[in-house]
């Protein structure tokens, strides 16, 4: 069944709390979090979060197109790394 | 980049008494296996040209030049297959073959280095560079950005960083060669 509306999305305190203070601050950071159950929300874009996948904290730089996700759904938890073939990697 | 060679694929068996083989794809679009033109083979000097006939399930039906017989395929079953590299596609600015990137060194903007890329990994959020660090078995996790990664010099062998805060122990850096 779907989140009530009217709860608003949810986000753990802490990674709120984080989020604001790197960016008052302006500086280049991760901000390492273990809440993998949080809501992406629209202030965390442009911020760089380390999500813990149970082993380390996997860097997710957030953009426009993640909010209303989790951040547990950008950070594995099985990492399968086969081969390299031609994949193709992109610098943003 | 003359000489080098990319996995492409592998045998993964042989099917039927016509020669065919089952033939596994390690490329983003399975089916461009047949167009990176012969295709080396990592046990014996040899090369083949590649004709996918149909896909089944796992990878694709395969004849290969020159095997013509179920026991000749069988002898090939296990074999990796290697492109030659200077077949692959030219990229757009910004973008790199994974087999391009790794083994790549990462160093700082100053000239300690951190160690070798070991893998290219995507989760859903960008690319992310997997470094292996010198003199450790532990590695570290790099977004794959213009702000983390500021320059790419794949024919020097090196790629230069800037991460952020919080992402490398400090303890790790090493000093220039």
């Amino acid at each position: 069944m779907a989140r009530s509306v009217w709860k608003g999305p949810f986000v753990d305190s802490y990674v709120l709390k984080k989020a604001e203070r790197a960016r008052e601050s302006g500086r280049h950071e991760v901000i390492k979090i273990w809440s993998r159950r949080s809501t992406i929300l629209p202030q965390f874009v442009g911020l760089t979060f380390g999500v813990y996948n149970g082993r380390k904290h996997i860097p997710v730089s957030v953009t426009e197109d993640m909010i209303g996700q989790k951040f547990g759904e950008y950070s594995a938890t099985r990492t399968f790394y086969g081969h390299a073939g031609d994949k193709k990697a992109r610098r943003r | 980049m003359p000489g080098k060679r990319v996995c492409v694929g592998a045998i993964t068996g042989a099917y039927g008494v016509r020669g065919e083989v089952r033939l596994r794809s390690f490329c983003a679009d399975p089916l461009a296996i047949s167009s990176y033109g012969p295709l080396w083979c990592d046990r014996a000097r040899r090369n083949f040209s590649v004709t996918i006939t149909r896909p089944i399930k796992g990878g694709f039906l395969a004849r290969l030049a020159g095997v013509d017989s179920r026991n000749q395929a069988t002898d090939l079953c296990g074999t990796l297959l290697f492109a030659d590299r200077s077949m692959l596609p030219e990229l757009k600015d910004d973008e790199f073959y994974h087999s391009d990137l790794i083994g790549l060194e990462a160093v700082y903007r100053d000239g300690a280095r951190l160690g070798a890329v070991q893998a290219v990994l995507d989760f859903g959020a960008g690319d992310i560079l997997e470094v292996r660090m010198e003199n450790s078995k532990d590695t570290v996790l790099l977004p794959f950005t213009a702000a983390t990664v500021p320059t790419v010099d794949i024919a020097a062998g090196k790629i230069v960083i800037d991460p952020p805060d919080g992402l490398v122990p400090v303890s790790v850096k090493t000093e220039p060669r």
